[in-house]
């Protein structure tokens, strides 16, 4: 009985586990596989003829490396104004008691509930008076408004969680409050920073509609507007390109994701206050 | 020369009033303890005197100068945090040492007075360890070496050893002392322990509702407490306080309750026959024989001596300590005598003044 019940919760699970990752085995599988093997009957499970050949005419032939540096920097600056404006934010919303402390915490909290198609007009209008349409610099600017609301409340419970003496005693100790700030509250708040860097990363690196609108030249093009532009047309379908562009997009991810998940379940936090 | 002066300081969180209007007095070199019920305003005391929290009213200064408006580093205090406020992500050392490096001292002299200070506290085996890693005993003990490894001019203590072993507490409480003779300093000291308020103290600040209801020596707040309050919450077991009313004939006056009457000690001139309170002490009744007669209801042996408490007529209830050597039941009759010499009378209410002659012309 208990036997039984064990062997079918565990084969829920890999089902769920195997119906996941399928998808990414095949594209990692098919982005190996020579073109003429792609479409046979059956299909072949490991790919017979090992090749590189797709993933040497992306890196050559393509403006995928463009792209992908675009991505880099779109990423990169998005997620540190975020985890910055973020960090300093919550600081205000969880320390200092002023008017209207909640209600500003719940008016950007609304605004997230907001579907960022309804904004995207309105945007790209103020982005192209700005004159900043077709660049880098206007996806990192919606890429931040709309991942701000979420970074803000993220951080703001785990600034909630630092007990507020950690930096009372470090006042007395003979820090400035900033010193304070660098010092005690930074540390103990890594753990929130590590989360909302990781949403904001992911976010800006996998976001498409807003590019599609606000961009469109080579030069300031992201990898998933750029990729989907430059292979996928209404007649023809590269696959195997595509599905090398797609493993390609997704090892910074992993890796980003290997580096800082350790931080994320490593306990900082306990033990320093009674009670 | 005064050192530290609080005057008139209130404060509100809100609708709560935490301090209404207290002045305190504390001169230089001066041990202080903050004595008072939970949520008396003790912790709030020291967090403005820190400038951790600012006073919706009031002046504050220490040394010469006012400092409402001195940042905290720039205070001259070292504080110990009830809630021993760690910084969890550094060690034992760095944890003692950052005020130091805060203040610029050149890393090997910290590490002299950090092992110092570890020496002195006993956790020179911890030193590498993170916070999370230490009982809360330890823990404490960190936190009050972070502050005693300065020389500030103030020393600010949220009851510092309320969680060490009876043991070492009574270590550190000869410790401390030493300490506040060896410097000189300051210290303010909050503490829900009168043992250790009574041992320790220059003077004790006893507080109820975020005043202060008495501020002097030790003996004084056991021997003449102000009022009724402080007489109550001043010794274990508690003093004896019993309503009543008093009565003023041919000079002398009595404090009389149901059909008891007893003589009560020299009154000053605040006193007004009418309702009133008596207090006394459990030493200062004695069993066996007396005038007023009862049931004995509980007995607390602690071993040199009986802890009985009685019932007599009108539900009054008296606490009094009897020698070991007599040996009594619950249940047994029992005949009490007060010794009124070193009676109190109160003035009715909770915190009723106290009426007596002061002592000195008595
Ligand atoms: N930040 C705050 N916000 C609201 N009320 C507060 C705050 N800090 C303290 N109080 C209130 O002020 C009063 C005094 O608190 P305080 O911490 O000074 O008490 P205490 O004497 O230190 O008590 P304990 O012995 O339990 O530590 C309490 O009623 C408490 O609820
Ligand atoms: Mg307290």
């Amino acid at each position: 009985m208990k036997f039984t019940r064990k062997l079918a919760f565990n084969l829920f699970a890999w089902a769920i586990v195997l119906a996941v990752a399928f998808p990414l085995f095949w594209m990692l599988v098919t982005s190996f596989k020579p073109q003429f093997e792609l479409f046979r009957r059956p299909p072949t499970f490991l790919p017979e003829t090992f090749t590189l050949e797709h993933y040497w005419r992306l890196l050559s032939g393509t403006n995928f490396m463009i792209y992908f540096r675009n991505s880099a920097i779109l990423s990169t600056v998005t997620t540190l104004v975020v985890v910055a404006i973020a960090t300093v934010g919550s600081y205000s919303l969880v320390r200092f008691r002023y008017r209207g402390r909640e209600s500003l915490a719940f008016i950007v909290l609304f605004t997230y509930l907001l579907p960022s198609v309804v904004l995207i007009i309105p945007l790209y209008l103020m982005l192209v008076q700005m004159g900043l349409s077709n660049t880098i610099l206007s996806l990192v600017i919606a890429y931040s408004t709309f991942a701000l609301p979420y970074a803000l409340w993220l951080l703001r419970s785990f600034m909630a969680g630092i007990p507020e003496d950690l930096e009372s005693a470090a006042l007395v100790d003979g820090a400035s409050r900033l010193g304070a700030f660098r010092d005690v509250i930074l540390p103990q708040l890594l753990p929130g920073i590590i989360s909302t860097a990781l949403f904001a990363f992911i976010l800006s690196w996998n976001e498409y509609l807003y590019a599609l609108v606000l961009v469109n030249s080579d030069s300031a093009r992201p990898l998933t507007t750029g990729v989907m532009n430059m292979l996928v047309s209404a007649f023809n379908i590269e696959w195997s390109l595509l599905m090398a562009a797609s493993v390609m997009m997704s090892v910074p991810l992993i890796i980003v994701f290997a580096f800082l998940q350790s931080y994320l379940t490593r306990g900082f936090g306990a033990g320093g206050v009674k009670g | 020369m005064a050192d530290v002066i609080l005057r008139d300081i209130v404060k509100s969180f809100g609708s709560v009033t935490a301090l209404r209007g207290l002045n305190l007095q504390i001169e230089e070199g001066e041990f202080v303890s903050l004595l008072g019920p939970s949520g008396c305003g003790k912790t709030t005391t020291l967090r403005i005197l820190a400038g951790l929290e600012f006073p919706t009213s009031g002046t504050i200064s220490i040394g010469d100068r006012v400092v409402n408006d001195v940042a905290p580093a720039q205070r001259d205090i070292a504080m110990v945090f009830q809630s021993y406020a760690l910084y969890p992500h550094m060690t034992v050392a760095e944890n003692i040492a950052y005020p130091l490096k805060k203040r610029r001292i050149p890393r090997g002299e910290r590490t002299v007075m950090v092992q110092k200070a570890a020496e002195l506290l006993q956790l020179t085996e911890l030193l590498r360890r993170k916070p999370r890693q230490l009982s809360g005993g330890q823990q404490q003990r960190v936190a009050l070496g972070r502050a005693l490894v300065r020389d500030p001019k103030v020393f600010l203590l949220d009851e510092p050893l309320s969680n060490l072993d009876a043991k070492l507490r009574s270590y550190m409480r000869v410790e401390l002392v030493e300490l506040h003779r060896r410097l000189g300093r300051t210290m303010i000291y909050v503490t829900h322990d009168q043992l250790e308020a009574m041992t320790m103290s220059d003077r004790i600040a006893v507080m109820d509702g975020g005043d202060l209801q008495q501020f002097a020596p030790p003996n004084t707040v056991y021997r003449e407490p102000a009022n009724r309050f402080v007489a109550g919450f001043i010794g274990t077991p508690a003093m004896n306080l019993v309503d009543g009313e008093l009565v003023l004939s041919g000079g002398d006056w009595t404090f009389r309750t149901g059909n008891l009457s007893v003589p009560v000690p020299p009154l000053g001139e605040n006193a007004a026959a009418g309702p009133a309170a008596l207090g006394f002490r459990p030493e200062h009744v004695r069993f066996g024989e007396g005038p007023i007669e009862g049931t004995v209801q509980v007995v607390e042996q602690s071993g040199h001596e009986n802890i009985v408490v009685a019932k007599f007529a009108n539900d009054l209830r008296i606490t009094g300590r009897a020698p070991a050597a007599q040996v009594w039941k619950p249940g047994e009759p029992v005949r009490i005598r007060i010794d009124t010499a070193e009676a109190h009378a109160f003035a009715a209410g909770p915190n009723g003044e106290r009426l007596n002659r002061p002592r000195a012309a008595a």
